[in-house]
């Protein structure tokens, strides 16, 4: 009895469990595609020896605190997270960007574009192949668009193709390796094209598009064309890919690391002990007051850069004591936005007067400074709109009595976020302002400010991740008011007539003109109180050389990321 | 006595099935929907709509309860929203992964309670006995989140970067990178090292209980006129204690068995959070947060069918030890 005990948990701790890492899926699709991915790259090996050059070899472990929820399926994916791995890791973008956002050859060698701006011609690589050995061509191009632009796979993305011709008349397969895309000319049109990775037609292009994001595709046996080739995912714990031995050498070939994983770790105390303990490489995004940590230890760097992030306060204008844009920037002037990047972010992060950030070409320095904190100035503006204290209770009223009093939302778990309601809370009382922090679970936030006829909040701290092409339209343009997230209510036919224009100003100079008055209509109308642009973080093992982090993302370059020989 | 057993068994279909209902309608009418947090700006409201017809989320609740309660019958618990898998396959890959952390925290909470408690009931007023009781005193009173932090930064952070111990274990998963490429006494190795830490901080809190009813349970039996005898017969105190008292003192510990399966299970949530443990009290957590409604209902059917069984187990253990106990 007692053998037996023991063996059963021998057995048990051999055997069974998710942490295995070679965790096959059982799903009649993986059965098939697998074994080709494992004959191909068996064959690539043999055909692309390993260079002679000590950085090939070694794995390198990143942890982050949240799954690649939509894994591999590009025409589902709305995660940040899981977008780069599509984009740099397993799949290929048919362009990417250089250090200064300026579009430059992957998968497509070259483009035209047409003069009128009504078309883009891509020009594909030859030498690229899917993990299983087939051809990556033209008609995966526009097997993928036309997937992403159909409305019943539910591409969440899907502004991306707002001025573009959708469907089956919007590509044209040239030959098998040139394809045509039609549009009608917009501004920074070949954005969607950065972030948008190809699918493999011959394994999804019978898949109902509907059924996509049930297909398991995405998170059970992915195969991929970029540098990396999919090994093993087990739900929760870790995703491990290899080396693709096949990649172009045109590209820079087969990628130093012979394998990369990604691990899930959902805590971020955990998390900076792996890192100090050096069982992962990377922290990815670890929280600020934890910088300084990283920064200390001889065994790691902190990467620093600004990131396609800004938090906010958005205000529900639709209630009686916010509709006034001078209490708005009243409440904005009385909130010292420069102290709290301090304390909250320790410094790192800008304070943001608008949703252009930082990096940006059409951001405006002069405009950055636009509005400082000046308690003394907001109170005199709010005396102007007509709020002052009518009863001597320290609030404010207006002069049917109203009380100048309101809830700002938070999502509960977030304490950033947390922190910016109460900080905002403290100063506010100070002008006589009555700002009610208050905490809801995060779907049921959703759920509260994004069903149009509810809009069930007055203020509500939130955060919006932009892409290099900036689009407020559903945020500001009174056309989508009845849209989810006209959170504001904004309606201001300025704003209306200078958010179409930027959508179809396809010159940059004309465009930074345009982007300047917007940003000062912005400022005056203040939807939001836009409070900062946190920098991006990342924890990064010394012995990891090779790394470059900046806006575009932080798995940019794991092609080129090597372990130090003498530390493996 | 199989009578019993088929008379419990046949007690708790309606009660899981009880469970089961008020659990989907407590989840499928709570505010939100998953839709909502897939959205993004620029999704129209006709992408809206096809995602949750996508996930068959168009129909009235009613109509889904009926659905969703005869596919279950069938053995079939649906696909998971966030997953992109069948329900049953994610359950599969979780399940025993939170199993072998609760089985290895529950035996370990077991053996040193009922050690530490026999220790103390026999050296009642002793120094050891009081130094034990402030001890486990202390740990009964401590959050198991922050013991398993307090136990990271200790026994992994600073053993390994500080102090430079020559063992340190690491803090989070099952297993590490390498594992695949290890020998097969590697991987036990491997194993044993990370279930160090979650199932210390999970089986701690528990051993300072069980410690505390163990140690009233055999002061009880100590004092009862058949320990006198075996005491007065001239029996050595080791076979007294062992052999006579303990048995008897062991019974009532069974029943904790029981009462300590399902704080055992919500222990692993917050266990498995910290310790990146990839078991069912993390996905049932996320799940929730992320309004995976198939998820939720099955993993809260799979915790209910588990702390019923437990329960009946224990109830069935009580009556083969103890012979005075008849269930008819």
């Amino acid at each position: 009895m007692k053998k037996l005990f023991v063996s059963t948990v021998v057995f048990v701790l051999a055997g069974c469990g998710g942490g295995d890492g070679a965790v096959v899926s059982n799903e009649p699709f993986c059965q098939a595609v697998l074994p080709a991915v494992d004959a191909f790259m068996a064959r690539a090996r043999a055909e692309n020896p390993v260079p002679d050059d000590p950085r090939y070899g070694g794995t390198a472990v990143v942890g982050s605190i949240g799954e690649l929820a939509d894994g591999m399926n590009a025409a589902v994916s709305s995660d940040a997270t899981s977008t780069q791995h599509q984009q740099f890791v397993n799949l290929m973008t048919l362009l990417d960007y250089d250090e200064n956002a300026v579009p430059r050859p992957y998968l497509a060698e070259s483009w035209d574009i047409s003069d009128d701006n009504t078309s883009i011609t891509f020009h594909l690589r030859r030498d690229v192949r899917w993990h299983d050995g087939e051809q990556t061509d033209a008609h995966d191009v526009a097997f993928t668009y036309v997937t992403v632009t159909n409305p019943l796979t539910a591409f969440p993305n899907s502004a991306f193709w707002d001025h573009y011709v959708k469907g089956a008349e919007g590509v044209e397969v040239i030959d098998d390796f040139t394809v045509r895309i039609h549009l009608r000319p917009h501004a920074e049109f070949l954005d969607p094209f950065r972030t948008l990775a190809i699918l493999p037609e011959h394994l999804l292009g019978d898949v109902p598009p509907e059924q996509l994001k049930q297909h398991p595709y995405g998170t059970q046996c992915p195969v991929g064309n970029g540098p990396f080739v999919f090994v093993s995912h087990s739900a929760q714990d870790r995703w491990v890919f290899q080396a693709n031995p096949a990649f172009p050498a045109g590209l820079g070939g087969r990628p130093y690391l012979d394998r990369y994983v990604y691990r899930i770790i959902p805590e971020q105390t955990t998390l900076l002990t792996e890192l100090l303990t050096e069982n992962i490489d990377v922290y990815v995004a670890p929280a600020p007051d934890q910088a300084q940590r990283i920064v200390d230890d001889p065994r790691t760097t902190l990467m620093r850069y600004p990131y396609r992030q800004y938090v906010f306060v958005g205000w529900n204008a639709r209630r009686p004591q916010l509709a006034d844009p001078r209490v708005r920037m009243a409440i904005t002037m009385g909130t010292d936005r420069g102290r709290i990047v301090q304390a909250l972010l320790q410094g790192y992060g800008t304070v943001a007067n608008s949703g252009v950030p930082p990096f940006h070409w059409a951001f405006d320095e002069e405009l950055s400074g636009s509005v400082t904190y000046d308690p003394t100035a907001a109170r005199a503006l709010l005396e102007t709109a007509g709020w002052s204290d009518r009863d001597g209770d320290g609030i404010r009223e207006n002069a049917d009595g109203l009380p100048l009093s309101f809830s700002v939302k938070y999502n509960n778990g977030n304490q950033s976020r947390q922190d910016v309601a109460e900080i905002m809370q403290a100063q506010l009382v100070d002008i006589g302002i009555d700002a009610r922090p208050q905490v809801v679970e995060w779907a049921t936030l959703l759920q509260q400010i994004n069903t149009p006829d509810l809009r069930d909040f007055d203020g509500v701290v939130m955060g919006w991740v932009v892409e290099y092409k900036l689009d407020d339209m559903d945020l500001f343009h009174s056309a989508r008011i009845d849209q989810p997230y006209a959170w504001s209510g904004t309606s201001n036919p300025e704003i209306d007539r200078l958010l179409e224009r930027l959508n179809s100003t396809t010159d940059r100079d004309e465009a930074i003109t345009l982007w300047r008055e917007y940003q000062q209509l912005v400022i005056a109308e203040q939807p939001y109180t836009f409070f900062y642009f946190p920098d991006r973080l990342d924890g990064v093992n010394v012995r990891l050389k090779g790394v470059v982090m900046d806006t575009r993302g932080d798995w940019l370059n794991i092609r080129e990321w090597y372990l130090d020989p003498a530390s493996r | 006595m199989t009578k019993y057993i088929l008379w419990r068994l046949a007690g708790s279909v309606p009660l899981v099935l009880g469970i089961a209902t008020i659990i989907f309608f407590l989840v499928n009418l709570a505010p939100g929907d998953p839709t909502l947090l897939l959205l993004s700006p620029g999704m129209n409201q006709e992408v809206v709509e096809q995602m949750r017809a996508n996930f068959g989320l168009d129909q009235p609740v009613y109509i889904r309860y009926v659905k969703w309660l005869g596919a279950m019958l069938t053995g079939d618990f649906g696909y998971s929203f966030s997953h992109s898998r069948p329900v049953l396959e994610v359950i599969k890959g979780v399940l025993p992964n939170t199993l072998i952390l609760s089985a290895f925290a529950l035996v370990i909470a077991f053996v040193t309670g009922i050690v530490l408690g026999t220790i103390q009931a026999v050296r009642q007023y002793s120094l050891m006995d009081s130094t034990m009781s402030v001890v486990l005193l202390f740990f009964y009173s401590m959050p198991s989140f922050w013991l398993a932090l307090m136990l990271i930064l200790s026994l992994s952070l600073y053993a390994r970067n500080v102090w430079d111990w020559p063992i340190w274990f690491p803090a989070s998963g099952m297993t590490g990178v390498d594992h695949e490429f290890l020998s097969f006494a590697g991987r036990i190795q491997d194993r044993v090292m990370h279930l160090v830490l979650p199932t210390l901080s999970l089986s701690l809190v528990l051993t300072a209980g069980i410690a505390r009813y163990m140690r009233a349970s055999m002061l009880e039996v100590v004092r009862q006129d058949f320990v006198r005898t075996a005491h007065a017969k001239g029996l050595p105190e080791r076979v007294v204690v062992f052999k006579h008292a303990l048995r008897n003192a062991l019974i009532p510990i069974i029943t904790l068995v029981g009462l300590y399966i399902p704080v055992l299970f919500s222990g692993t949530v917050f266990i498995e959070m910290i310790f990146a443990w990839p078991g069912m009290g993390r996905t049932l957590f996320d799940a929730i947060f992320q309004r995976d409604y198939p998820v939720v209902m099955a993993g809260t059917f799979f915790f209910a069918l588990m702390v019923v069984t437990a329960n009946l187990v224990a109830d069935v253990l009580y009556a083969v030890v103890d012979p005075r106990i008849r269930y008819e």
